[in-house]
């Protein structure tokens, strides 16, 4: 095992390099400048001047190739550049965004389980009952209703008519509860679909009516056979939501006024800030890793069946 | 089991979000934390949040004089005009400006603001800030107590509009640290809290040297999206905001007892540039008398208003005039020019359809504009192809690839024409990217840059952009307006002023 998870971690090493070097080649080759981006912000003209000599400050003058290698150069020495945008350092940016990103991305996951793991299941076990067929609705919805559409019917509910929430609410626990709850419900959609067809699944297979042939308990049979076996499909998709979290939600984030990765690397691109969107890229090649390595390694835990790693 | 397991689940849910709900619910639509209620604290949204409280970097500067810290030696005032502010007076002797500092201007922490200070800001805003570069070419020169020159190498009568910029804000550089969390200046407030990124709280300056500021306070809340700032401020959460959209401003108009708002002309101007390269003088005149900036200002409901020229029509130097749409006018001179409508509607000259290629980006609404102006120029008979582009600047506008090409950008950034002209019109300048030539024209710039004459300088800017006009070298569509939402009660938010950098003031006020 250790063996299998220090292989995986170097495997790490050519996928950072790879993924930084094409986002680092497509950034460069795709139009926009970011000191023309950077000067005109608001709109005013700026000489030709000014952009040769600001962009020579910033070495953007440079081919990007070289600037590749200087940025890389600078990221083994663990610094990450700073915002052409406003000078900060990106490290201490990505951290604070991935602060607010983690909180929420968790607690929305979290309460997605919690809604999709009981309907899922139990739309599997009473297939086509009129439970089932709302939990099916709710999984239509879930996926239909568009996130920023959801996040104002959310606010106008519980802020503008009961008022339970106020709308500026940042950094507190009632913060976090509307965009916790807007992130979760179409995210609790797909898993309960997911949880429902593998539960289904599970539940024909003969080894489920050999149980109850010998007098099993059904809740016995349900959370030591079926469960057990639905989680490795299960697993995968919950692996991909989180990793999909975590990489923030434009939509959510600004309308709930959330300072997280989503809204910070949408203004980065925009601004064409090159450092932290690589920054972001790098962190989140690094998350999708870490998430999958530790998806792959759970199916041997729960399925010792399977084989070796 | 499963069912009781489900309620077991269901039940817990529940209680969480009704224990979630009732957790100080007090909260909603009070005041933020620490605030007394019988303070004045002004709760404003904005589309922006700062890393740094820096002024002189990039544009900062705009965001310290919206929250009413930072002031400049100079302001603009609702008319477009510079008044002096923490100078007194300025006079110029050929390059040399000698500018004299208001005796009773001093920073929040009691120190007065002195020429060394001054002059240490503006050099060093000239060093992190390349639009402000010349600035530390200048030679500075303290003459005494309150007084002291710039020379500029080179009659520079636009010094003081520059000087009105708020990137070149004065704060005391000794006691303001890195400027990152920390700031001292000598605006009507003084930031009490900054969260990076994120919320700005700021108190009364108790030591304002120019009056005592109506308010006791403050907080800026960052809202990135609109709708946010539409729910927030019917439930009472904040008391005003700018950048109000169209939908929201026609809501806002229907409660009239409970909000006011105010638009005005701002100075974010909408225009095309006409290709003389590619359309000729009869071409030109029929597109710009299809166009109708009215129509344009219509469907664009309330977020622009229609223009003649460049600059708003109160300023000296916006007054000039353009032929009305004339949709026969503008067939009469297709037609004279040996074009005749085809089957489908438009016009053709030896078999080939009048196309024209309309080069835009998508946002400041060029993207509507574009579309309308399709439509606008079908309905006489010109076919228009569309192109969007991600970056005009390394495109359409360098290249001059485009017969028509839109552009959004500030035409009036400190109260002066010169900016504008410049680098719209001026041989070489970066937007005179459709051919526009003309030797009197070029004169008159070149006069305009070292005119120190107030009213002549209006004479000229107007000959200027009327030539420019008559010649259709250009369209002015519309100047985005400045719409300002406040709950009844709030005064004194800037609103009539059209530069976005002022907000705040000492006479801010609310009921």
């Amino acid at each position: 095992m250790k063996r299998y998870v220090s292989g995986r971690l170097l495997q790490l090493i050519p996928v950072l390099f790879g993924v930084t070097f094409l986002t680092f080649a497509l950034l460069s080759l795709a139009p926009g400048d970011p000191v023309q981006k950077k000067l005109s912000a608001q709109g005013i003209a700026v000489t030709k001047d000014v952009l040769l000599e600001t962009r020579k400050e910033m070495g953007l003058d440079r081919p990007w190739t070289l600037r590749y290698a200087s940025w890389l150069f600078d990221l083994l020495h663990g610094d990450l550049g700073d915002s052409y945008k406003d000078g900060t350092p990106v490290a201490g940016r990505l951290v604070k965004a991935m602060k607010y990103t983690g909180i929420l991305a968790i607690s929305a996951f979290l309460l997605a389980l919690v809604i999709s793991l009981p309907l899922g299941i139990y739309g599997g076990i009473k297939k086509a009952g009129f439970l089932d067929r709302m939990i099916q609705l709710f999984c239509l919805a879930g996926y239909a209703v568009p996130g920023f559409l959801l996040a104002v019917l959310l606010i106008y509910l519980f802020c503008i008519r009961l008022k339970v929430f106020p709308i500026i609410a940042k950094g507190t626990v009632q913060g976090l509860f509307l965009p916790t709850l807007t992130l979760a419900l179409p995210l609790a959609s797909r898993l309960t679909r997911q949880v429902r067809a593998s539960v289904l699944n599970q539940m024909e297979m003969e080894y489920v009516d050999g149980a109850k042939a010998r007098g099993v308990l059904k809740p016995y049979i349900l959370i030591f056979h079926i469960l057990r076996n639905a989680m490795i499909s299960i697993l995968t998709v919950f692996g991909l939501s989180i990793g999909t979290l975590l990489g923030g939600s434009v939509v959510i984030e600004n309308i709930f006024m959330w300072p997280g990765m989503g809204k910070m690397v949408m203004d980065s691109i925009t601004a064409r800030d090159y450092p932290v969107v690589q920054g972001f890229v790098l962190v989140m090649a690094v998350i999708y890793v870490i998430i999958n390595l530790i998806v792959d390694i759970s199916y041997h835990l729960l399925d010792p069946r399977l084989e070796e790693i | 089991m499963m069912k009781k397991i489900l309620a077991v689940l269901l039940g817990t849910g529940f209680m969480t979000a009704s224990l979630y709900g009732c957790h100080n619910s007090t909260a909603v639509g009070t005041a933020p934390k620490g605030q007394a209620s019988d303070k004045k604290i002004i709760r404003v949204s904005e589309s922006f949040a700062l890393q740094t409280l820096d002024p002189h970097l990039d544009y900062q500067g705009w965001y310290t004089s919206i929250y009413g810290v930072t002031e400049t030696l100079f302001h603009m005032n609702d008319q477009s005009t510079v008044t002096p502010l923490l100078a007194e007076s300025a006079s110029a002797n050929g390059a040399v400006w000698s500018i004299r500092l208001n005796e009773k201007a001093f920073f929040s922490n009691g120190d007065p603001v002195t020429p060394d200070m001054v002059i240490r800001n503006l050099k060093e805003a000239g060093e992190i800030n390349f639009r402000f570069s010349n600035f530390t070419k200048y030679t500075y020169a303290v003459v005494d107590k309150y007084t002291f020159t710039i020379d500029t190498g080179t009659i520079y009568p636009m010094l003081i509009n520059d000087l009105a910029s708020p990137e070149l804000a004065i704060a005391d550089l000794d006691h303001s640290g890195d400027k990152k969390t920390g700031l001292v200046a000598t605006g009507p407030f003084v930031i009490s809290s900054f969260e990076p990124g994120g919320t700005i709280e700021v108190a009364r300056n108790e030591q304002y040297w120019n009056g005592k500021a109506k308010l006791d306070g403050a907080v800026f809340y960052y809202m990135p999206e609109a709708g946010t700032s539409f729910l927030a401020i019917q439930n009472g959460e904040i008391d005003t905001y700018t950048s109000v959209t169209s939908d929201a401003a026609e809501q806002y108009r229907k409660e009239p007892e409970t909000y006011t708002l105010t638009t005005i002309p701002a100075t974010r101007l909408q225009f095309y540039i006409l290709n003389e390269n590619r359309m000729n003088a009869s071409l030109r005149k029929a597109t710009n008398l299809t166009i109708d900036s009215k129509a344009i200002g219509a469907y664009l409901n309330g977020t622009v208003s229609e223009t003649v020229g460049p600059f708003g029509p109160s300023a000296s130097y916006g007054k000039v005039t353009k032929a009305k749409p004339d949709v026969k006018a503008a067939k009469a001179l297709l037609e004279g020019d040996g074009y005749t409508i085809n089957s489908d509607g438009y016009y053709e000259k030896d078999g080939k359809v009048l196309s024209i290629h309309l080069a835009y980006y998508a946002a400041r609404s060029l993207d509507t504009l574009a579309a309308l102006m399709q439509e606008q120029l079908k309905e006489v008979g010109i076919h228009v192809v569309l192109t969007c582009e991600e970056d005009p600047d390394g495109t359409y506008i360098a290249t001059g690839d485009f017969d028509i090409g839109l552009f959004c950008m500030i035409s009036d950034k400190a109260g002066d024409p010169y900016y504008f002209i410049n680098c719209t019109l001026a041989d070489g300048a970066p937007y005179n990217c459709g051919g526009f030539k003309n030797d009197q024209v070029q004169l008159m710039i070149k006069e305009l840059e070292t005119e120190t004459d107030t009213n002549k300088r209006a004479q000229l800017a107007n000959q200027v952009i009327q030539t420019a006009i008559d010649e259709d070298a250009f369209g002015y569509v519309a100047l985005f307006n400045k719409i300002t939402v406040t709950r009844n009660g709030v005064k004194g938010v800037a609103e009539n002023n059209p530069f976005d950098f002022y907000f705040l003031s000492a006479d801010t006020d609310m009921d």
